[in-house]
């Protein structure tokens, strides 16, 4: 794993997310944007062996916090918990199909981000209309985005991806 | 073979200071750490994206200015040519005002002519670094802070009208809470009415009057104006319009009033802060 270009990579992903400049690609009717560090999280969890996948999770989740999260900590949890859960779970089953990535993405941002909405809850943050369809929104982008910015994120990570196997 | 061949192509030094870390522990360290972020004071933990917002302030600020720039290109329905360069002219010289420390006390001296009852408060000017305006939180984070005289519960000005309140400062930045934010609550009347009612934010664009008999008449369009709150706002000031009013569904005896802001907050690339009785 290459530590120091994760590192630059996350935090220009983290900056692009935070600068609104996506927004030039919001979609109607909430206006969804993907979210692109949890496709770099499903990335990492399914391309990296499983210690690193735990340590990238909880990382991304922290830059997502510091970025774009309302409360502190609830993202890092939430991309903590999956990220390390669908790394387990690819231990077990491959996700190598463009579409089996791309429901993998859709199925760990709904998760982790209704998760960090309740979390959110539970600190005391007052709870805002229309989360769920915004929630589906962003994951549902983020899917069919996914699979495109995987390319890019192997490219510069040098990661082969036709050689990835269970680890 | 492909097993064989990914362990020839991996480095030999990758986790090896890892390894005597079991995964179990690293996940429970990592998840020690979250909740120790989630539950910590929320002004200790505002300070790291305080830090984010000030470390990154140019490339946030040159995303939002190609956001908006990018958006306000688009073509809506029935728009022409001309309507459209005016408003990009328009946004230009939006951006060379800002620019000019003169006009910034031009446009202070204005407000205060405005609104006399501000002559004794203090006006700062300040520059959006990021909007953060989405369903889950509508807030702004500005380029000044402690070290200018800011503390929570300030109110913010955008196109004359409220916006929003301080809620977060440090010692450079500060987040403005938005009305229309749902951890929002701002006392409010609307248009003539002698009734304080609370107002709540309901994300993106909007916020909800409730708990206001149906006796009193209401119509679209009506002002909402902020109750005057001693050493923060000493006169009542616009802060939206009511753009919807129905019954509520719960208590059909009260009104759910729906309220829009009277600027186009995601466009502000400035705001003023009013402090009121300021310290020289």
């Amino acid at each position: 794993m290459r530590w120091f270009r994760f590192a630059i990579f996350v935090t220009v992903v983290a900056v692009l997310l935070a600068s609104g400049l996506l927004n030039i690609i919001a979609l109607p009717p909430g206006d969804s944007i993907p979210n692109l560090l949890l496709i770099l999280l499903v990335f990492f969890a399914i391309h990296s062996n499983t210690t690193n996948a735990i340590i990238t999770s909880f990382v991304i989740g922290f830059a997502a916090d510091i970025s774009i999260g309302s409360t502190m900590g609830a993202l890092t949890i939430s991309f903590g918990l999956f990220g390390t859960a669908l790394a387990y779970l690819h231990r077990v089953i491959a996700i190598r199909k463009i579409h089996y990535q791309a429901f993998a993405i859709f199925i760990t941002a709904f998760m982790a981000l209704t998760l960090a909405h309740f979390l959110a809850l539970l600190r005391g943050r007052s709870p805002a209309s229309n989360v769920y369809s915004d929630i589906l929104g962003t994951a549902l982008y983020s899917a069919v985005v996914g699979p495109i910015f995987f390319l890019l994120a192997a490219w510069l990570m040098r990661i082969k991806t036709h050689r990835f196997g269970r680890r | 073979m492909a097993r064989k061949l990914y362990r020839a192509h991996s480095p030999k030094r990758e986790n090896t200071s890892l390894r005597s870390i079991s995964r179990p522990m690293l996940f429970t360290w990592f998840m020690l750490t979250g909740l120790i972020l989630l539950f910590a004071p929320q002004n200790l933990t505002n300070d790291l994206q305080f830090a984010f917002a000030r470390v990154f302030r140019w490339p946030l600020t040159i995303g939002k200015n190609i956001s908006l720039y990018a958006r306000t290109r688009q073509p809506a329905p029935g728009e022409n040519f001309d309507e459209k360069s005016r408003y990009e002219n328009h946004i230009v010289n939006l951006q060379q005002q800002l620019r000019r420390q003169q006009e910034e006390i031009i446009e202070l001296t204005r407000l205060r002519v405005r609104f006399p009852a501000l002559e004794n408060a203090g006006l700062l000017m300040a520059d959006v670094i990021q909007p953060s305006i989405n369903e889950k939180r509508s807030e702004l984070t500005i380029n000044r802070g402690q070290n200018d005289g800011l503390k929570e519960g300030l109110f913010v000005l955008g196109d004359n009208s409220i916006i929003g309140k301080i809620s977060d400062v440090s010692p450079l930045a500060a987040k403005v809470t938005l009305f229309t934010d749902p951890a929002s609550r701002i006392a409010v009347r609307i248009g003539n009415l002698n009734v304080d009612r609370l107002m709540q934010g309901r994300g993106k664009d909007e916020a909800k009057i409730r708990l206001l008999p149906a006796k009193y008449k209401i119509s679209v369009g009506d002002k909402v104006l902020t109750r005057k709150t001693p050493g923060f706002l000493d006169a009542s000031m616009i802060i939206g319009v009511v753009s919807r009013c129905k019954r509520d569904d719960r208590n059909p005896s009260m009104w759910d009033i729906t309220v829009k802001p009277v600027c186009d907050i995601e466009r502000l690339n400035s705001i003023t802060v009013i402090i009121m009785n300021p310290q020289k």
